[in-house]
C-alpha cells in the first residue's frame, strides 16, 4: 500500500483554487491505518484488526486554519471537503478526476504478534521467575501522504510494535521497532525490575542523586525538553522564538529531534504536513538553538524551521510534535556513571511525565529505583515522583554517558493526540533533585 | 444501500463462512469543533463512517472493524480467539427520542462568539485572567446494530463539549474546565465563567492546609470526581466483592442519605437511549439505596457470575471500540428540598471544596483514598479565606458513611460517562499539606 499513484498535479491544482489570498496555505492529507492487536489468552475476538482510511483538506488564512476530514478517499469527499474549508464555491471549476485507493483486499497475517506472548514467557522462564501476566500486543501501520499546492510531499509509511503487560500489582508499556528477541527480552528487563520491586518502601522523599536509564531518560527529555520546545507549548507564554539562545541546562547537555536517523521501518524523510524533516537542534550547549515547530508556527516567524508537525490522525489538526530525540553522549562509561552516582538511586524504568505548559512544573513517575552501592544499582527500593522545574531539573543533568541507545520513549498524549515517541539517549546522572 | 440493508448482507455473508453468531456495528457522525488557543483558531468539520463485526461461535471468534462500510465478503481474520456470545432480542423498547436531536450543529460565527465572550468575562472577572484554550465541539450520530440472534436496535445521539483552560497570576496559574450539553447553544458562559474564577483565586491565592479534619462542603465538580474514582465499587461482576469490604456493622456501604443510581434512559440525559451498545434495552438501576449496596452495573453476559438484575449498559462510543460494561448517567441522588447554600450555612467551622488539582489515589483493598483538592474555609457558614494544594485523605468507606447531607443541585461532569452529583455535607474525612503518598 502507498499513495504513490495519487494524481497530485489535478489535486494540486483543485487546492490552489481556495488558496487564492496572499500567504494561503492548502494542502490535503491522505491517511490509511492499520492495527492489530492480540489480546491476552484468556479474552474473546481473537486476532482484532482495524483497518481505516480517508483525509483531510485544510486551508489556513491569517491566524485561522480550516480543515475538512472524511473516511474515505475518493474525487466526491475531496471535493466536498475542499468546498467545506473554501466556504464558498470557487469561481472557476475544473474538471473531475479519479481519486481512489484500493481498500484492502487480504486477510491480515501477523504472525510475529501471535508468537510474541510465548517468546516473552520463555524469557520469564530463564530468568527464573514467574507471576501472572496478561499480554497484549499490537502492530500499528501507518501510510499518509500531504499534497499541497506547491509541493507534494514523499509518500510515508511506518511500521512499529507496541506491548502492554498487566500484573497484579501494576502495569508496564512499551513501544518497539521489533518484535525480536531482543526486543522482548527488553521487555521482559522492564517486567523482571517491576516484579522484584512490588513490595519495594519507596526511597525517602527529599533531594537525591539519581541515575537515569537511557529508557528513563528518554521519558524525561521527551517531557522536559521536546514538550517544553514545542512552540505550540511556548506560544502559551508569549512568542515561541523568544526562546531562541535561551540556557536550559549545563554546558554538556545536547538534545536534537531527527525523524530520518530513524531505523526502517519507522524512518521519517517528511513529516505529516509533508515538509521534509530535519535534524533538529533542540539543545546546544544547554542553549535553545531551534523549537519544534509546524508550517503554522513557521509561519508566524521566519526564525522558526517547519518539519515537526504531527497528527494524531486526519480528523485532528497538525501540531509540533517530536518524534525521534537523540540525546548527544557524554563521556561517562556506565561504572564512571554508576561510581558518581554511588550511595543514589538507579532508575531502570520511567511512565507518566507531566509538564505544567504555565508553570514549567515537571513530574516523571519512576515505578521502580535502586540503590546504587559498590558502583552498581544494588537493592530494590519502590516507587517515586521526580519533581521540579524544567530548567532545575535539566540544571541537574551532571554526567551524561557515553552510549546512547534506541529505545521507545512511549506513547504522547498531549493535546488528546496520541502518537508513539522515540528517542536515542544515554544514561544521565542528575545530582540533589527532588523525589516526592 | 441503506444501514440496515448493508447490516443484513454482512451477517448473511458471515452466515454463509460459517460464523455461528454475528454481529455488525455500524457509525456514522458529523462533528464540527471550534478552537482558540495557541495553534490560533481552528475550525473543524469532521465526517465520520465506520463499522465493527464480532463474529465466530462457542469456540472461536474474531473482530474486525473499519471506515466506510464493511464489505459484506471481507477479508474476515481468522476465527482464533475464545468463544463468543452475542444476546437474544428483548421487549420492544417504550422510547420517545428527544425532541432536540435535529436541531442544527452550531456555526462558526456562533461558536466563536461563544468563546469570545468566556475570554472576555475571564479578562474582566480575574486580574490578569486569560482564556488559554478554548474548544467548542458539537456533534450529532446515529448507530445500528444488527445481530444473527434478531437484535435490531438504531440509537441517535447529540453532543456538545467545551473544554477550557483559563490562566492568571504571575508566575501563572491555570485551570481546566469541562462541560456537555445536548448542543452548544446551551452552554451557561456566566457560570463556566464563575467556576473558573473560584478555581483561579484559591489556586493562586490560597495555602495548603496542613492538617485538619472538620466537616466538608463538597461542590458538585468535586463529589462527580469523587463518585467516578469510586467507579469499581459501581461497575462489574468485582464490585460486590469490594463494596461488601466496606460495610459498616449495620451491613450498610453509605449513610441514609446515600443512593446511586445508573440510569441509560434518563430523560433529559445527554446520553440517553433506549438500548445500549449491544442493542439491549437500557434502564434505571439502583447500586445504593439509603446506603445499602443493593447490586453492580453488570451488562447481560456478566449475570451468571453476581446472580444479579443485568442491564443495557455496553458502551460503545465509537467504532473502533469493543463494548464494554460502563456508566451512562451515574449519579448520587439529589435532595430537591434542601439547596447548597443551606448545607453550607450549617457549617461553623470546615472546608468548602470546590475543584481537584489531580485524579487522585483509591485503594479499595486497604480502604483508603487521598485526592488533591483546592477550596475555601469555612467560617459562621460562610465562605472564607481560599487553600490550596491540600490532600482531601481518608478511605472510600469512610467517604460513603461520611455523607450527612446532600443538596438538591445535581450536575453532571463528562468522566467515564456522565457521573452526577449534587453539593455534600461530608465529615471524618481530613484535609492534608502532603497525602499523596499514603496509598
Amino acid at each position: 500500500m502507498s499513495f504513490e499513484q495519487l494524481h497530485t498535479t489535478a489535486i494540486s491544482r483543485r487546492l490552489a483554487q481556495v488558496a487564492d489570498g496572499e500567504g494561503d496555505l492548502a494542502d490535503v492529507y491522505f491517511e490509511r491505518r492499520e492495527r492489530v492487536e492480540l489480546p491476552p489468552a484468556d479474552e474473546a475476538l481473537g486476532l482484532r484488526v482495524w483497518q481505516e482510511q480517508g483525509l483531510a483538506v485544510r486551508l489556513v488564512r491569517g491566524g485561522h486554519s480550516w480543515l475538512a476530514s472524511r473516511d474515505s478517499i475518493d474525487a466526491s469527499s475531496f471535493q466536498q471537503a475542499v468546498r467545506q474549508v473554501a466556504r464558498a464555491l470557487p469561481a472557476a471549476s475544473y474538471p473531475g478526476f479519479r481519486l481512489e485507493v484500493e481498500p484492502p483486499r487480504a486477510p491480515v497475517e501477523a504472525g510475529e504478534v501471535q508468537r510474541f506472548p510465548a517468546a516473552v514467557q520463555r524469557l520469564l522462564k530463564e530468568r527464573l521467575v514467574g507471576f501472572p501476566l496478561r499480554l497484549t500486543v499490537r502492530r500499528h501501520r501507518r501510510w499518509l501522504r500531504v499534497v499541497g499546492t506547491e509541493l507534494a510531499g514523499e509518500p510515508q509509511s511506518e511500521r512499529f510494535y507496541s506491548c502492554q503487560a498487566r500484573m497484579p500489582w501494576g502495569r508496564h508499556g512499551v513501544v518497539l521497532r521489533r518484535l525480536d528477541p531482543a526486543c522482548a527480552a527488553e521487555m521482559v528487563d522492564g517486567l523482571v525490575e517491576l516484579f522484584r520491586a512490588r513490595d519495594a518502601p519507596p526511597p525517602p522523599p527529599g533531594r537525591h542523586t539519581v541515575v537515569l536509564s537511557p529508557q528513563a531518560a528518554a521519558v524525561l527529555l521527551h517531557e522536559a525538553v521536546a514538550h517544553a520546545l514545542e512552540t505550540d507549548t511556548l506560544a502559551l507564554g508569549g512568542r515561541p522564538e523568544a526562546a531562541v539562545g535561551v540556557r536550559i541546562g549545563p554546558e554538556h547537555l545536547a538534545v536534537l529531534d531527527d525523524p530520518a536517523a530513524l531505523p526502517e521501518p519507522i524512518r521519517r524523510t517528511c513529516d505529516d504536513e509533508g515538509m521534509p524533516v530535519v535534524r533538529r537542534w533542540l539543545v546546544r550547549a544547554g542553549t535553545v538553538e531551534q523549537p519544534l515547530a509546524d508550517r503554522y508556527a513557521a509561519s508566524t516567524s521566519a526564525s522558526l524551521i517547519p518539519g515537526a508537525g504531527r497528527r494524531g490522525g486526519r480528523h485532528q489538526p497538525p501540531v509540533p510534535r517530536s518524534t525521534h530525540l537523540e540525546g548527544v553522549a557524554g563521556e561517562a562509561a556506565e561504572g564512571g556513571l554508576m561510581a558518581a552516582g554511588e550511595g543514589g538511586l538507579y532508575a531502570p524504568l520511567a511512565e507518566r511525565g507531566a509538564l505544567d505548559p504555565l508553570r514549567g512544573d515537571f513530574s516523571l513517575q519512576l515505578p521502580v529505583t535502586r540503590r546504587i552501592r559498590d558502583g552498581r544499582p544494588q537493592e530494590y527500593l519502590g516507587p517515586a515522583r521526580l519533581e521540579g522545574r524544567v530548567a532545575e531539573l535539566l540544571g541537574a543533568v551532571a554526567v551524561v554517558g557515553d552510549k546512547p541507545r534506541f529505545a521507545g520513549a512511549g506513547w504522547c498524549a498531549k493535546g488528546g493526540q496520541r502518537m508513539a515517541v522515540w528517542a536515542t539517549v544515554p544514561e544521565l546522572l542528575l545530582e540533589g533533585v527532588r523525589l516526592g | 444501500m441503506s444501514f440496515g440493508d448493508l447490516g443484513a448482507e454482512t451477517l448473511a455473508a458471515l452466515a454463509a463462512r460459517g460464523s455461528e453468531c454475528a454481529e455488525v456495528f455500524l457509525k456514522r457522525g458529523r462533528t464540527r469543533r471550534f478552537e482558540t488557543g495557541p495553534q490560533g483558531e481552528l475550525s473543524l468539520l469532521s465526517e465520520e463512517r465506520g463499522w465493527a463485526v464480532r463474529a465466530g461461535g462457542a469456540r472461536s471468534s474474531f473482530f474486525a472493524a473499519g471506515s466506510g462500510e464493511p464489505s459484506p465478503g471481507g477479508p474476515w481474520p481468522s476465527s482464533d480467539g475464545q468463544g463468543l456470545r452475542l444476546p437474544e432480542p428483548g421487549p420492544p423498547a417504550n422510547w420517545r427520542p428527544p425532541a432536540d436531536l435535529d436541531a442544527p450543529l452550531v456555526g462558526e460565527r456562533e461558536a466563536f462568539a461563544l468563546l469570545r465572550e468566556l475570554a472576555r468575562r475571564v479578562a474582566e472577572a480575574v486580574p490578569g485572567g486569560r482564556l488559554v484554550h478554548g474548544v467548542l465541539e458539537d456533534g450529532s450520530s446515529e448507530s445500528e446494530v444488527a445481530n444473527s440472534q434478531g437484535v435490531r436496535a438504531t440509537v441517535r445521539r447529540r453532543l456538545a463539549s467545551l473544554r477550557l483552560e483559563v490562566a492568571a497570576g504571575r508566575p501563572p496559574v491555570g485551570c481546566r474546565l469541562l462541560a456537555a450539553a445536548r448542543e452548544a447553544r446551551r452552554f451557561d458562559a456566566a457560570g463556566l465563567v464563575e467556576r473558573a474564577v473560584r478555581q483561579l483565586e484559591a489556586r493562586t491565592r490560597g495555602a495548603p492546609v496542613e492538617r485538619d479534619r472538620a466537616e466538608l462542603v463538597i461542590a458538585p465538580a468535586v463529589a462527580a470526581r469523587l463518585l467516578d474514582g469510586l467507579g469499581p465499587l459501581w461497575v462489574g461482576p468485582g464490585a460486590a466483592a469490594r463494596a461488601r469490604r466496606l460495610r459498616d456493622r449495620r451491613g450498610r456501604l453509605g449513610s441514609e442519605v446515600l443512593s446511586v443510581v445508573d440510569d441509560g434512559r434518563l430523560p433529559d440525559g445527554l446520553l440517553t437511549a433506549p438500548v445500549d451498545g449491544e442493542g439491549v434495552r437500557s434502564r434505571e438501576v439502583l447500586l445504593v439505596e439509603e446506603g445499602a449496596f443493593r447490586q453492580p452495573l453488570v451488562a447481560w453476559w456478566q449475570v451468571a457470575a453476581d446472580r444479579v438484575r443485568a442491564s443495557g449498559c455496553t458502551r460503545r462510543s465509537s467504532w473502533r471500540e469493543l463494548p464494554r460494561p460502563a456508566p451512562t448517567h451515574l449519579y448520587l441522588r439529589a435532595a430537591p428540598a434542601v439547596t447548597a447554600s443551606s448545607l453550607l450555612g450549617s457549617v461553623e467551622r470546615g472546608y468548602c471544596l470546590v475543584d481537584t488539582l489531580g485524579a487522585g489515589h483509591y485503594d479499595f483493598d486497604a480502604d483508603r483514598l487521598a485526592v488533591p483538592v483546592c477550596g475555601y474555609a469555612v467560617r459562621g457558614g460562610r465562605l472564607a479565606e481560599p487553600f490550596t494544594g491540600s490532600w482531601l485523605v481518608g478511605s472510600p468507606g469512610g467517604l460513603l458513611h461520611g455523607v450527612r447531607a446532600v443538596a438538591g443541585d445535581l450536575e453532571f461532569a463528562p468522566l467515564d460517562g456522565l457521573i452526577g452529583a449534587p453539593t455534600l455535607l461530608v465529615s471524618g474525612l481530613e484535609l492534608r499539606a502532603g497525602g499523596g503518598e499514603l496509598v
